[in-house]
């Protein structure tokens, strides 16, 4: 399992697309850090929990498109015709999806964390200072369960037809210009840029109401379900 | 190892038939080739024993097990080489070959795969990128793979396809030698291939099995249904299978199979390829 894992893993990092969603992934961040963040969101500091997580939540997208680009990796035609081979081996099915999963899973959350180092980078460089254990609670409740949805619901759709893998990378584009419910607020970064403007406090600390907290946990869940699940019939 | 197949049929979702009624036994060590034209229902029946597939009806034993009940079992002394495949082309080669045999639960996988390496001579191409591969390359990559382990089964279809002539007399024998002490599967066309190694053919036509014996039983049956003859107008009669038609400076050399041989064509012996094409003319006829 744990050589699959490796080898999984040097497929999907050791490439140019890798290469290229980090390129994409840098420049987009620094634009966003150098033209958005850098100013502070709500009447926060930039370098606040509130800026972070409006900044991730602005990298999401990116984010997506990556996790469901490491997805194409096991559902593109080539790697069908691959299965030939490896459905005749006698790994059960599950388990080897579920290391591929891991394996896409990890390739996912070092694309995030390229993401944070980059922010945490630019808080070092313009303000001297980066708190790392307050960059936390905002990059896991913003990324992991974008990143865990993204490979579960591409992994499903993937199973289906791989074009709607192509097709839902469009989704966080959507949320973003969609007026989502209050609960949904980190999908289209509402929660960051409204939140702390209704608590009254010029520094709030960082806080996650209930409702979001239960729909991130119902997309993690979801995500997490999705990804161990197998669909299809011989 | 023993496989009994028992009226195995298999219907597509289309629709389309694919084994009708399909029984066969195969027992070890043998090489069996199984032969038959293009959609005869070989790659099905291969598909089905590998269990990639499941069957309409029928049951597919191995060991006396049922092995849509045993899969694992079965898949872990399988080696199958399928006719269209891919390979992960991120990989090397020996990577690839490391990756299979870790799907496969090898304990002393370092070994597996230098023995694989070696029965394919990929020795040189051991570091090289799978992208950076010939197809021929390719192909023994596959054949590396399903030989890993050693497993006592090996299901092969098509494995020459792709590969230069010398390559394909050093696959047969291969398989020949790998043969002498499990049962090993191989689907051609290349009737050469087959007639040099197998010790038992099976024709399947149609989903069925028209013949199931040895090179000379099958040749045996084509007995006076050979002949040559110059190129004749009349050639052309009903029944008149030509199988080879050579330009000489005398004229048009033709060879032809049929149940009944005219006047003017001279009886020859039969080789493996008119047997073959008698078996299938006739049963076309029927």
């Amino acid at each position: 399992m744990g050589k699959i894992f490796i080898y999984e893993c040097k497929r999907l990092l050791c490439n140019k697309f890798f290469f290229g969603i980090l390129l994409i992934l840098l420049f987009y961040g620094r634009q966003v850090l150098n033209d958005i963040t850098i100013m502070g969101v709500s009447h926060t500091a930039p370098f606040s929990a509130w800026s972070f997580g409006d900044y991730l939540s602005r990298m999401i997208p990116v984010l997506w498109i990556a996790t469901l680009l490491f997805l194409t990796f096991f559902t593109s035609p080539a790697a069908r015709r691959v299965s030939v081979l490896t459905d005749a081996a006698p790994m059960p099915p599950r388990r080897y999806e579920a290391v591929r999963c891991c394996a896409a899973l990890a390739a996912s959350v070092l694309t995030a964390l390229v993401c944070i180092a980059e922010a945490a980078v630019f808080y070092g460089v313009y303000f001297g200072r980066c708190d790392i254990g307050s960059l936390t609670a905002p990059a896991l409740v913003t990324a992991l369960p974008a990143i865990m949805f993204a490979l579960g619901s591409g992994r499903f759709l993937g199973q289906i037809n791989e074009r709607l893998v192509y097709i839902w990378m469009a989704a966080p584009l959507a949320a973003a210009a969609l007026p989502l419910p209050g609960a949904m607020g980190i999908w289209n970064g509402s929660f960051f840029t409204e939140y702390p403007l209704l608590t009254g406090s010029t520094e709030p600390a960082f806080a996650v109401p209930a409702e979001i907290a239960a729909v991130q946990c119902a997309f993690l869940v979801c995500g997490a379900v999705m990804s161990v699940c197998r669909f299809g019939k011989k | 190892m023993e496989i009994s197949i028992r009226d195995l049929c298999m219907t597509y979702p289309n629709g389309k038939r694919a084994l009708n009624g399909l029984s066969l036994e195969l027992n070890a060590p043998s090489l069996v080739g199984l032969l038959g034209p293009n959609g005869a229902g070989k790659s099905t029946l291969m598909k089905l024993l590998v269990t990639a597939l499941t069957p309409s009806s029928g049951t597919i034993l191995a060991d006396g097990r049922a092995v849509a009940k045993t899969e694992r079992a079965l898949k872990s002394q399988l080696g199958y080489l399928p006719q269209e495949f891919g390979l992960f082309d991120e990989l090397t080669v020996a990577q690839f070959l490391d990756y299979m045999a870790a799907l496969k639960g090898l304990r002393d996988s370092k070994t597996a795969v230098r023995k694989a390496i070696g029965a394919v001579g990929l020795e040189e191409k051991k570091k090289t990128r799978i992208r950076a591969l010939s197809g021929g390359q390719r192909q023994r990559t596959g054949i590396a793979q399903a030989l890993l382990g050693d497993p006592p089964l090996l299901i092969l279809d098509e494995p020459t396809v792709g590969l230069d002539p010398e390559e394909r007399i050093r696959f047969r024998n291969l398989f020949s030698q790998t043969a002498q002490d499990r049962l090993v599967l191989l689907s051609t066309h290349i009737i050469e291939d087959v007639q040099s190694v197998c010790d038992r053919l099976v024709v399947i036509d149609r989903g069925r099995i028209l013949f199931s014996g040895t090179a000379e039983q099958l040749i045996r049956n084509a007995a006076g249904h050979v002949g040559v003859f110059w190129e004749h107008d009349t050639a052309r009669e009903r029944g008149l299978h030509i199988t080879a038609r050579v330009n000489t400076s005398r004229g048009v050399r033709c060879r032809a199979v049929a149940d009944e041989l005219p006047d003017y064509a001279e009886p020859d012996e039969p080789t493996l390829e008119d047997a073959y094409l008698y078996l299938i003319s006739g049963e076309a006829h029927r």
